[in-house]
């Protein structure tokens, strides 16, 4: 791999997991939303009372829904802010690897040219340990998305079941009905993010 | 790269410069190695771009274990951008660099590399059985700078004093004072910010014994081309852009 597919791949690399905060704090803020969903829903279901008593229980659902995505995401982006960390390390041993070997090449026939072997091969080695640090914190940060998708699925499902209770609110159904859009909206929202970290982060993968 | 050796005695001065691969867009700089018995210190060691021809051209004449100590004059990125990698080519040596530039320079990388903080007063540094002054030069041009001294081999790395600006391929050494004048006027009228600084650092320096004066960019100064220089730049006003 010669000096301008690597540099090119870094910056892609330094792009990419810079792209992934981003995500992620969208996703946050999303999950903020289905949170105040579920309040907003749960005071329509106090006030509606026997006409929402299906919907009562759903707001607990979507509550915890909403909690458990934020801690999710609060894990997500402490590992996704490990790997800019790793993504500068893994620039820097290789960049000092790749000007070693370059420096090697260009002392050779120098009276002490051969002393720089050995720096060459622990920068080769520092090199390769923390592509392999980063490799195995990208497929971390793969299950740990793969984990959010699950409650936004779930969310999904909670959101088809809101719609149905709230038909049978009376006047109340528009209300519920709208938390049970937003909480769909804010589901596939949070899918669609968290599937776009993914593909970012196959990429990293395939590149490497 | 051309190395020329600008001192022989029970130790070396080595200058390096010239780099004919480097790129046009990048000022000319030139590096110098103190080599004695078992230890080596680069003064400032370059720019990134540089690290890769400056490495190997020192090999001709140590053994990269024996590079031991670095010195960076001020923050400036010709003068110590290559730190993080020598960070990673060095990772036993010490970096000698102002004290106040300290949380500025780590930005470029230094994990490894012991970093001796120089105060403003200035200190020395002990190679083997060498002792090199650091002499505070304050304002030329970086707000915390500092030179090297070799009291033995009568040689003062003045940094970015006495610099010109040259064309590619230039002598090391100045030949025609009066002609070299004019590459250095609006160098140091334009970098050099305070008037006062200057006639500082002249004072402390006419102190010295001075038989080369090796500034980081342009010719080496001898003999009574020193005397001739400081009374030149004394009489220049610097700081003239306001």
């Amino acid at each position: 791999m010669n000096m301008r597919t690597t540099n090119k791949q870094n910056k892609s690399q330094f792009i990419a997991v810079d792209s992934i905060a981003a995500e992620l704090g969208a996703v946050m803020e999303v999950a903020k939303e289905i949170s105040l969903a579920a309040a907003n829903a749960k005071a329509i279901a106090f006030r509606a009372r026997e006409k929402a008593k299906g919907f009562q229980p759903i707001t607990d659902f979507i509550n915890e829904l909403a909690k458990e995505t934020l801690e999710l995401v609060n894990d997500i982006n402490e590992n996704s802010l490990l790997l800019y960390q790793l993504t500068v390390n893994e620039y820097r041993t290789a960049d000092a690897y790749r000007k070693l070997e370059q420096a090697a090449q260009m002392a050779e026939g120098a009276a002490h040219g051969k002393s720089i072997q050995a720096r060459v091969e622990a920068a080769k080695i520092k090199m390769q340990a923390s592509r392999g640090q980063f490799r195995w914190h990208v497929s971390q940060l793969l299950n740990q998305l793969e984990a959010v998708m699950r409650p936004a699925r779930a969310a999904r499902v909670i959101a088809a079941n809101s719609r149905i209770e709230a038909s049978q609110a009376g006047e109340y159904m528009q209300s519920l009905q709208a938390v049970a859009e937003s909480v769909d909206n804010a589901a596939q929202i949070i899918h669609d993010n968290v599937q776009r970290c993914r593909s970012v982060l196959s990429i990293i993968v395939i590149a490497e | 790269m051309k190395m020329t050796k600008i001192y022989e005695g029970s130790y070396q001065w080595i200058a390096y410069g010239r780099d004919q691969n480097k790129p046009d867009n990048i000022i000319d700089t030139n590096q110098y190695v103190v080599r004695a018995a078992n230890r080596c210190l680069i003064l400032d060691p370059g720019g990134v771009e540089l690290f890769a021809p400056m490495l190997a051209a020192v090999l001709n004449h140590v053994p990269v274990e024996q590079i031991t100590d670095l010195f960076a004059s001020h923050q400036d990125p010709d003068v110590i951008s290559s730190l993080g990698l020598w960070d990673q080519a060095l990772p036993k040596a010490k970096l000698h660099a102002p004290a106040l530039w300290e949380g500025f320079l780590r930005h470029y990388g230094c994990d490894t590399i012991e970093y001796v903080p120089i105060p403003d007063k200035g200190g020395v540094i002990n190679l083997d059985s060498v002792e090199l002054q650091i002499i505070p030069a304050h304002y030329l041009h970086s707000s915390a700078n500092f030179h090297v001294y070799d009291p033995h081999a009568k040689i003062l790395m003045s940094g970015d004093v006495g610099a010109a600006l040259e064309a590619p391929g230039a002598p090391m050494f100045v030949d025609k004072f009066d002609a070299h004048v004019e590459k250095m006027r609006y160098f140091h009228q334009r970098w050099m910010p305070s008037n006062q600084a200057k006639r500082a650092w002249i004072e402390r320096v006419r102190n010295l014994e001075i038989d080369m004066l090796a500034p980081q960019h342009g010719r080496i100064f001898k003999g009574d081309d020193v005397k001739r220089f400081l009374d030149w730049f004394e009489a220049l006003p610097v700081g003239v852009a306001i």
